[in-house]
């Protein structure tokens, strides 16, 4: 028992927000709250065409229609979000778009340097290119270059709407509609950036894509939009991180994600997010409402989720699959980790439709301290996909007795001939375990660190080389204080 | 947000005038129940399909129906127990029509010595003192939408209370639902209470009179003292054109037992909700059913099991075969409280699909809020493995004989989980009449 006591505790006291410190640099800021006329005037610091701006003004009205209609049904306790108490609208001071690294403000350089990304060292050595987004405007791109020659379009989706309307016109919405819920409209309405990603047919795009996001003005809500389409054929892997200061106001995010994948053409993207959690009395923190979507369109097409979900004071997020073409393919890999007083309410939906078609969710929460971390996640069958599969399996760690660990799956299943099978375990560090460990030399921490990332490694071992160090410390660094 | 739009139920008018003549309806305890209910009702109305817990049973096809309220089983000639009722040898019979009880046709025997059976009437007329505590309890008004419907109207019912250390019987309740020329609505309201240490077995049986719409709304509160032992195997069997709507509400005891068994064959739409509370430290509770359905029909079995404090089991093993345009939901719902250390607790849904069209729903959920515990589940939906048919044909065994047998097979592991010997030979009877009935 003492060694279970001092598990709790140790993890109880975890270490201070490793990425807390604030940069600081002038914001051109929207006055606070939310208006026809600040969208419009968010568009019009974008430059964007006129359909642009007619569909954020849809969106936006819309958004008004839902006014009480905020999802509620997720296992999420929260104080009501003054959405007129926000900036909409925050972006470094920059008169003209960087051309080089050279132009870029050295003090967000910094920045990245005190994150551990070698923004240079990345360019000259490892072949990822990273479209950098910092407070929602993009200011470094590198690589360019050399994806451009291949073909690929990597920019931010600003850009996009501005060179390339006829793939943002025929792509944006075509996969998570403006009403599907009330945090996509409110995105739709206002958000200022992200990435946008096309892989020409028959290309394995050569290098991984990565965008590091960032929230850094003061209670500026953060509002993503990211898109990518594999044309035919092609491959693209696709990373995304975060890491954000420390705060005492909740944050809010709201971003969305769509991805395309045509015939044979294949996604993956990874994620992992260490937003601000909030301090260990539950203060300050993220609200993270994030709508993830793929559709595979084409027959054999596969879109793979990857996350690891280790910060937010709130996560709400459903990375999903529609499988329309025939034999495409749809997984899911999750690791979700909250301490303290985090609650993470995550999981998937697969919808099968197209005929032998397959999905596989593999998700593990871990949950510590006095935090919530609920599966949830949807699997329908529709009645044409014959031969359709899928697999289930949700494991849930509890670390301390005052935690809560949650699985709420939907299984739907119209297909005589499609097989869905779930099963989910909950359970403990076992003392024994401990034991084995400890007696071995091994620190306690070192021991916890060790037996959960061996709980995690099914989902670990899926992410990228670049990714996968990282997730790995974080998964360490989150049940820290001492553990791992 | 809007729970519903369903609240113009079709109850309210046809009941208003029986208000006044409903028993009980001159104490003020009874009444100020009845009125919490007819509040929630008038506010809340039936669940619609945006409420979480009935998104996969619609009752909008049962507002549409003008239901009458049921009044006495003399209004309706029902002269003898119809056929398919199973035959439980030993078994003391009591004949519900339509929720009242009837004398008649139920065997009449006096009740052993720490046994009491009575109708919820016969107690609220003579013995009042003894019902306050119990009735609404488990089940209020506001925990269940069924259970408003039923405490709002409840006229009758079955009351039974096995004193300490009862050393157990078995009862054998039939339902029948009866409608006549008008679908009739029924809302019997059951007591079971197990002193500490009793033992009971009630069999249960609804069943309908063919061809007949009525509403069957039966609301059963049951607690179970220490160390007693209640078994309760539940059998549908309405109608294709009834609708069955059943709550169960269950409190466990310090090591009290409770076992459920759910087989469902018939009904037009079958809802059971089974809530335990498991109170005391070291109960055990075992939900385990078996649907088998055809045509248009519609089963929706869920569970809730609370896990309130630790070192309690719980076991539920659900199987479902699933056929025509049918439609089978399993929902289950256990929940581990903080303290509740030890806990150790195990689900398995697996529905069979024997046809193209049938769609299965499945919504196993677990609330974990303690460390120290055991919990899984499991769920698994898909049509028969073609090797195992295989297997069989290249025995010899013609392809419908191979497919009856790896069905039967498939159920055959549900009704292995009913302790009763008894009840586990008649309730294979009727899953192998109702093969019989589908291959005829």
């Amino acid at each position: 028992m003492a060694a279970t006591a001092k598990t709790v505790e140790t993890v109880r006291d975890v270490e201070a927000y490793k990425y807390g410190f604030v940069t600081d640099i002038e914001s051109d800021l929207a006055p606070k709250g939310l208006s026809e006329e600040i969208v419009r005037f968010i568009s019009a610091k974008k430059n964007e065409p006129k359909w642009m701006l007619e569909w954020r003004l849809k969106a936006y009205r819309y958004w008004l229609t839902l006014a009480d209609e905020e999802p509620t049904w997720a296992k999420l306790h929260f104080p009501k979000i003054d959405y007129q108490d926000s900036y909409y609208y925050a972006a470094p001071k920059q008169k003209v778009g960087p051309k080089s690294l050279d132009e870029v403000d050295p003090q967000l350089l910094e920045t990245y340097k005190k994150l551990g990304i070698p923004l240079l060292e990345q360019q000259i050595l490892s072949g990822v290119a990273v479209d950098a987004v910092f407070d929602s405007v993009s200011v470094a791109t590198t690589y360019k270059k050399k994806l451009n020659e291949l073909g690929v379009i990597f920019c931010p989706i600003s850009e996009a709407v501005q060179k390339h309307p006829e793939l943002v016109q025929k792509y944006l919405c075509s996969v998570v509609p403006v009403g599907d819920n009330f945090y996509v409209a409110l995105n739709s309405a206002v958000f200022t950036d992200g990435s946008f990603v096309y892989i020409p047919k028959g290309l394995r795009c050569p290098m991984e894509l990565s965008t590091y996001f960032r929230i850094n003005e003061k209670n500026t809500g953060q509002f993503e939009r990211t898109l990518i389409i594999a044309d035919e054929g092609s491959y693209v892997s696709y990373l995304e991180g975060c890491t954000a200061p420390q705060r005492d106001e909740n944050q809010l995010h709201a971003a969305v994600v769509e991805l395309i994948a045509l015939d044979n053409a294949e996604i993956k993207y990874s994620t992992v997010q260490n937003w601000y959690p909030g301090d260990k009395d539950g203060k300050g923190g993220i609200y993270n409402f994030v709508t993830k979507r793929g559709a595979c369109r084409g027959k054999n097409s596969k879109i793979m989720w990857t996350q690891v979900e280790t910060g937010s004071a709130i996560t709400w997020k459903y990375p999903s699959c529609i499988l329309q073409g025939d034999g495409s393919v749809g997984e899911f890999y999750s690791v979700a980790i909250t301490n303290n007083h985090q609650q993470a309410d995550t999981g998937t939906k697969m919808i099968h439709i197209g005929k032998n078609t397959r999905s596989k969710i593999i998700s593990k929460g871990i949950s510590a301290g006095k935090s919530s971390n609920t599966y949830r996640g949807l699997v329908r069958i529709q009645g044409k996909a014959d031969g359709a599969r899928n697999y289930t399996k949700c494991d849930s760690l509890l670390i301390g007795s005052t935690c809560g660990a949650h699985t709420v799956p939907y299984i739907e299943n119209r297909s005589p001939t499609a097989q869905t099978e779930h099963e989910a375990t909950t359970s403990k560090i076992g003392e024994d375990q401990l034991f084995y460990c400890m007696q071995r030399g091994m620190t306690q921490e070192e021991a916890v660190s060790l037996i959960v990332n061996g709980f995690c490694k099914e989902v670990l071992q899926t992410l990228p080389m670049e990714f996968a160090v990282e997730a790995q410390k974080l998964v360490g660094v989150s049940l820290e204080g001492g553990v791992g | 947000m809007r729970l519903t739009s369903l609240l113009d139920h079709p109850f309210r008018d046809a009941y208003a005038a029986k208000f006044g003549a409903l028993p009980g309806a001159t104490q003020a305890w009874i009444d100020g129940l009845r009125q919490t209910a007819r509040g929630i009702l008038n506010t809340s109305g039936l669940p619609g399909p945006r409420v979480e817990a009935w998104k996969f049973t619609g009752l909008g096809d049962v507002v549409k129906i003008p239901f009458l309220p049921s009044s006495s089983a003399e209004d309706i000639d029902v002269r003898e127990i119809p056929l398919g009722v199973p035959h439980i040898p030993g078994a003391r019979r009591i004949v519900l029509v339509n929720g009242v009880l009837s004398a008649e046709l139920s065997d009449a025997v006096n009740d052993p010595p720490g046994l009491r059976i009575g109708t919820l009437k016969h107690y609220l007329a003579r013995e009042p003192q003894i019902l306050k505590p119990i009735l609404g309890g488990l089940a209020s008004s506001g925990s269940y939408p069924m259970a408003a419907l039923n405490t709002a109207y409840m006229s009758d019912g079955l009351v039974i209370l096995a004193d300490k250390n009862f050393p157990g019987s078995t009862l054998h309740i039939i339902s029948i639902g009866a409608a006549g020329a008008d679908p009739v609505a029924f809302h019997p309201r059951h007591i079971i209470t197990l002193a500490a240490g009793a033992q009971l077995n009630v069999i249960e049986t609804h069943i309908g009179l063919p061809g007949q719409s009525y509403l069957s709304n039966p609301l059963t509160e049951i607690s179970v003292g220490e160390n007693a032992t209640l078994k309760r195997y539940v059998m549908v069997a309405e109608d294709n054109d009834a609708f069955h709507l059943s709550t169960a509400a269950v409190a466990l005891a310090a090591h009290g037992t409770f076992e459920a068994f759910h087989l469902v064959v018939g009904g037009g739409k079958v809802r059971q909700e089974v809530a335990v509370a498991m109170n005391g430290a070291g109960a055990t509770c075992r939900i385990n059913g078996l649907y088998a359905l055809t045509g248009k029909q519609h089963h929706d079995l869920t569970t809730v099991i609370d896990h309130a404090v630790g070192h309690g089991t719980s076991s539920q093993l659900v199987k479902g075969v699933v056929d025509g345009q049918s439609h089978g939901v399993f929902q289950g719902r256990i929940h581990v409280a903080k303290d509740a250390q030890k806990t150790d607790a195990r689900q398995l849904h697996k529905a069979l699909f024997l046809s193209k069209g049938p769609e299965v729903d499945c919504k196993p959920e677990l609330e974990i809020f303690a460390d120290d515990v055991q919990c899984a589940h499991g769920a698994a939906t898909g049509e028969m493995d073609p090797n195992h048919l295989f297997y069989l044909m290249a025995r010899g065994i013609d392809a419908d004989t191979a497919r009856a047998m790896l069905v039967s097979g498939f159920l055959e592991d549900a009704i292995a989980t009913i302790s009763d010997e008894l009840v586990r030979a008649a309730f294979s009877d009727l899953v192998q009449s109702w093969l019989k009935r589908r291959a005829a």
